[in-house]
């Protein structure tokens, strides 16, 4: 998915920049030392400018904004688009019912609703539709478009877009696609051919199923979402782009789906090349798409007839440029007024910042920016945590066809199969790995170490909960705690030998290309090796394909991964990391993911916050005594603008940019 | 003659054919999994969208089975419809480029021809003219002073020319933009009222009447003219100037030389056309390798080529797209070789009997 990829690279760590007024070209790309002290020296200024007036920066073209970024929509079908480029035109284009409140992730405001209530069991929501809505080609918006799309999301399922987080609180815990209704089994997965082949009358009640739990009132202007349990999660999960209303009348002309329930199973799992609405967009959105052409440039134009008052932009171009050196030219020529920083090119772009604004963890937003430098042109965001992490995933059990284990015994030369299936081994790993270094190597000191596996400000997350850190005498014990021998007797006591004394051999997988992956990997080889001379750990790149074979049939004695949240909610983070995805990955055991489980489904049917951050707390302390993973540290915020931009929202969560609010002087 | 182009022309079908099979036999030696593994860039979030992929695409298949599917592709049981199918022009669906191979081919090649088109006199021409200037005032100043420049010029790689000349032209003195067109030409040219004749875009410009366009477009081109010429004189120069000084030892040239005639005639007129030869053949390779696409300076100049859309291809793994290309680059390199070596004939009456 290129979802965490973008995200990693782009989203993360995309960083926009300006060179209109003083383009003065940054003295060469290496000469920060001498410039870093110049930018940490605004003592004696900062007091005095709280609200800095940088009267002198002006754009080009204040109409029109430019954005020369890397990486295309791969749909802009809202039911399907699953990753960050086509989120973000999604986001600007087509509107959900509820949307972000400004800057926080987990905060809702109504947008095509209204208002919305809950029902006391919190399965029941409705949602008053707003009137006098239209549509980009003309279309009203009514009650019957929003049942209507989020029917054929569901009905579209699929195991590679976004539905199965709709497709959870709908049909229950566990039903994360809509071929399971018609095969609870699980043999129709993705099967277009055997979906259509399916009993009819079981396709008929699998639909009808579905317009039963989503149904819409033309006279009352309401919708009514009939959910399978209460959901925590919900308002977080249509407030993204899947939750975005599509014009009925508009999808029908344009060969989608018409409605009926004798005809969906044509649409089941429909990959993107098969779909009328990969490349076209008719939304109630601030923009229209203008064109996209691909490979060069998307551009919206302003929608003059938008229901609330028209965007402030006329234009925007993205365009995609694929080579930094290019983009930082355009930048620097005032041809673009955001661009994507890749981390590695920061250093050349901090050169031109002449403001800064840092976060404040404690309250939770940006504080007011600072001037450092009045002559130059960029303002830099700096400090807010993202919404994706790197982790070590430690395999209980590894397959038998696995060439890294060595000998696959515990002779010196290898791993038994269930090494990590010890409790103290997975602790000696984990107090090895050294947060310092990484965070340093990596992010240039711009990450905080995660001490659970959800994001700060979630519920359950306490930044002082119990965490592993760098402690090789721990380390050690832990080593002299394993029994891998399994006779009873502590490694560091066995007189017949164990680990301590015999050593052992194994190979750590990255991908090749990712970086932060080798990196993580040679940080913790490192350290276990020296922490007794018969450890050794080889860190083997992989091309890409190789490496997710390797994973996805469990032959990794462990691997270094990344999660990217879908939603800001814990229940996103939890899944994945105990029950789902990796946790079948790793290998965990039944028992383990039962306890897991249980925590979980109290967790995500919680509607009262305080409950669930005891319930989630529960879950973090379990997490950390068994330590099946071995949590990283999430990235900050390190985000350019122009000095003559004002109006940015800077929600993690955002795929991109949320243009509406955005002007230019 | 005509025997000889016909012989050539049957042949083309059948080594396309083996092109196809040598791309699709590589393509066999990834197991279904790493070939699904090419859809994604990521660990997908959800467990089961590997087996999708392989789902959905009949990656388990058997090899002829998705040989077949992959030339002649299938039909939609209920409606009819055929999906894929290289044979039928379909060429599948670029990933990295969201829209279909032969579309993205499509709209692409022509930026490529525009550019080859204003680029090969200027790479061509001026390299044949440093070669002749270079043999005539053999291991004189200009000599010595032409190679220097030239072997800087092939010692330079692409993109730091490149990014230098965008430094300095575009960052630094604004001349000239990276891209195709500016913006209010690219709004021009999406709308309706502009009609794409040839889609060759500074053809098309003309056609329009629009000399604005025409001279937006050309700006946009010079940067990468500039770069395409100066990494190419040194071999054109190199092969001239030995080709003609070769000749220029020719006892023919002396009897020129003997017959009073001026310099001028004797190498222009006398010496020149027969140097010709291997220069001929070199440019053709070049012309080709033109159209193929030139990865670096398309992706350093943003220029939006066939050669910067198939290296996005390739370095996001996007096999479809990449076949694609790879299909199409053969293509042409066999269509290209039959009309060089159709001229050939032409030129040279030696080649024929042969």
């Amino acid at each position: 998915m290129r979802k965490i990829f973008f995200a990693l690279s782009v989203l993360v760590v995309l960083s926009m920049v300006l060179a209109a007024c003083a383009p003065k070209t940054p003295a060469a790309t290496q000469a920060p030392a001498t410039q870093a002290p110049a930018t940490q020296a605004p003592a004696t200024q900062a007091p005095a400018t709280q609200a800095p007036q940088p009267a002198g920066f002006k754009s080009k073209d204040p109409t029109t904004l430019v954005v020369a970024v890397f990486g295309e929509p791969e749909t802009l079908d809202p039911a399907l688009a699953y990753e960050t480029a086509g989120g973000e035109i999604i986001q600007n284009v087509y509107e959900p019912l509820i949307f972000f409140k400004g800057d926080q992730p987990g905060e809702f405001v109504p947008l095509l609703a209204e208002s919305w209530t809950i029902s006391e069991d919190g399965t029941t929501y409705t949602f008053k539709i707003r009137q006098g809505v239209k549509f980009h080609e003309g279309g009203d918006l009514t009650p019957e478009d929003v049942a209507y799309t989020f029917q054929r999301g569901l009905l579209f399922g699929g195991t590679h877009g976004p539905q199965w987080l709709l497709a959870e609180p709908f049909f229950g815990v566990g039903i994360d696609d809509v071929s399971l209704l018609v095969d609870p089994e699980g043999n129709l997965y993705d099967d277009r051919e055997g979906i259509k082949a399916a009993d009819p009358a079981k396709l008929l009640e699998a639909c009808q199923k579905v317009k039963d739990a989503i149904v819409a009132d033309n006279e009352n202007w309401t919708v009514t979402m009939k959910l399978a349990q209460p959901w925590g999660p919900f308002l977080a999960t249509i407030a993204q782009t899947w939750g975005s209303i599509m014009d009925k009348e508009w999808v029908v002309a344009n060969g989608g789906w018409d409605g009926s329930c004798e005809t969906w199973q044509n649409y089941y799992a429909i990959p993107s090349e098969e779909d009328p609405f990969t490349t076209i967009a008719n939304g109630t959105g601030p923009f229209k798409l203008d064109h996209w052409t691909q490979g060069q440039e998307i551009v919206l134009v302003r929608n003059e007839n938008y229901w609330r008052e028209p965007a402030k932009l006329e234009r925007v171009v993205i365009k995609q440029v694929n080579e930094w050196g290019t983009r930082f030219t355009m930048l620097q020529a005032g041809d673009a007024d955001f661009v994507a920083v890749p981390p590695e090119n920061r250093s050349q772009v901090d050169e031109l910042v002449g403001e800064r604004c840092e976060f404040d963890l404690n309250a939770n937003t940006y504080k007011p920016c600072v001037e450092v430098d009045p002559n130059k042109p960029l303002r830099l965001y700096i400090g807010q945590p993202g919404v994706t992490r790197t982790d070590i995933f430690l395999n209980f059990n590894i397959a038998e066809t696995s060439n890294y284990v060595g000998s696959g015994k515990l002779d010196g030369n290898g791993i038994p199969r269930d090494f990590f299936s010890d409790i103290h081994i997975r602790k000696a790993f984990a107090y090895c790995f050294d947060w310092d270094t990484y965070i340093q190597d990596v992010f240039n000191g711009e990450a905080v170490q995660s001490p659970v596996v959800s994001l700060i400000g979630m519920p359950g997350y306490e930044a002082d909960a119990p965490k592993y850190s760098f402690d090789q005498a721990k380390c050690e014990e832990e080593f002299k705690l394993a029994d891998v021998d399994k006779d009873g007797i502590p490694a560091g006591e066995d007189p017949e030998g164990d680990v301590w004394t015999t050593g052992f051999r194994l190979q750590a997988l990255y991908n090749q290309g990712n970086t932060t992956r080798q990196t993580v990997s040679e940080i913790l080889a490192t350290n276990i090796s020296s922490v007794n001379d018969k450890f050794v750990i080889e860190t083997v790149g992989l091309p890409w394909p190789a490496f997710l074979r390797t994973i996805r049939n469990k032959e990794a004695p462990y691997f270094v991964s990344g999660w990217l949240e879908d939603i800001h909610d814990p229940h996103n983070w939890y899944v994945p990391y105990m029950i789902g995805t990796y946790a079948s990955r790793q290998g965990l055991p039944a028992e383990l993911k039962n306890q897991f489980k249980e925590l979980i489904n109290k967790g995500v049917a919680e509607t009262d916050p305080a409950k669930r951050h005891e319930i989630y707390k529960q879950l973090n302390a379990l997490y950390y005594e068994n330590v099946p993973t071995i949590l990283l540290a999430v990235a900050t915020s390190h985000a350019y603008e122009p000095r003559y931009v004002e109006g940015v929202i800077r929600n993690p969560i955002f795929p991109g940019f949320y243009y509406y609010a955005i002007s230019k002087k | 003659m005509i025997n000889y182009i016909i012989r050539r022309l049957l042949l083309v079908p059948l080594l396309l054919f083996g092109v196809t099979v040598l791309i699709f036999a590589m393509l066999q030696f990834l197991t279904p999994v790493d070939r699904a593994a090419l859809y994604t860039r990521d660990l997908p979030k959800n467990e089961r969208a590997l087996e999708g992929i392989i789902k959905v695409y009949g990656l388990d298949r058997p090899l002829y089975e998705q040989y077949w599917r992959w030339l002649v592709g299938v039909r939609d049981p209920q409606t009819g419809e055929r999906r894929g199918g290289i044979l039928f022009g379909d060429f599948g669906w670029s990933r990295t480029g969201s829209q279909p191979v032969a579309q993205l081919i499509a709209t692409r090649f022509p930026n490529t021809v525009d550019l080859t088109l204003w680029a090969v006199a200027p790479v061509i021409l001026v390299g044949i003219w440093l070669g002749v200037q270079a043999a005539v005032h053999h291991n004189g100043f200009i000599d010595q002073a032409g190679r220097i420049f030239s072997i800087i010029g092939t010692s330079f790689p692409t993109f730091v020319f490149g990014l230098l000349v965008l430094m300095a032209f575009y960052a630094k003195l604004g001349w000239f933009p990276p891209g195709r067109l500016s913006d209010w030409a690219s709004a021009v040219v999406n709308s309706p009222s502009f009609h794409h004749y040839t889609r060759l875009l500074t053809i098309d410009a003309l056609l329009n009447g629009r000399l604005d366009i025409f001279l937006d477009a050309l700006r946009h081109m010079v940067l990468p003219i500039l770069t395409l010429s100066y990494i190419n004189w040194a071999t054109f120069l190199r092969v001239t100037r030995s080709s003609m000084l070769e000749t220029l030892r020719q006892e023919y040239v002396t009897t020129a030389r003997a017959k009073g005639l001026p310099e001028k005639d004797v190498i222009y007129k006398h010496a020149r056309p027969n140097a010709m030869i291997p220069v001929v053949t070199l440019a053709g390779f070049s012309v080709v390798g033109l159209l193929g696409g030139v990865v670096i300076t398309e992706t350093v100049f943003n220029y939006p080529g066939i050669g910067s859309a198939a290296a996005a291809a390739a370095s996001q793994l996007d096999v479809v797209t990449t076949l694609g290309f790879a299909l199409f680059n053969g293509f042409i390199l066999i269509v290209a070789n039959l009309v060089v070596d159709i001229l050939y004939a032409y030129i040279d009456p030696r080649v024929r009997l042969s």
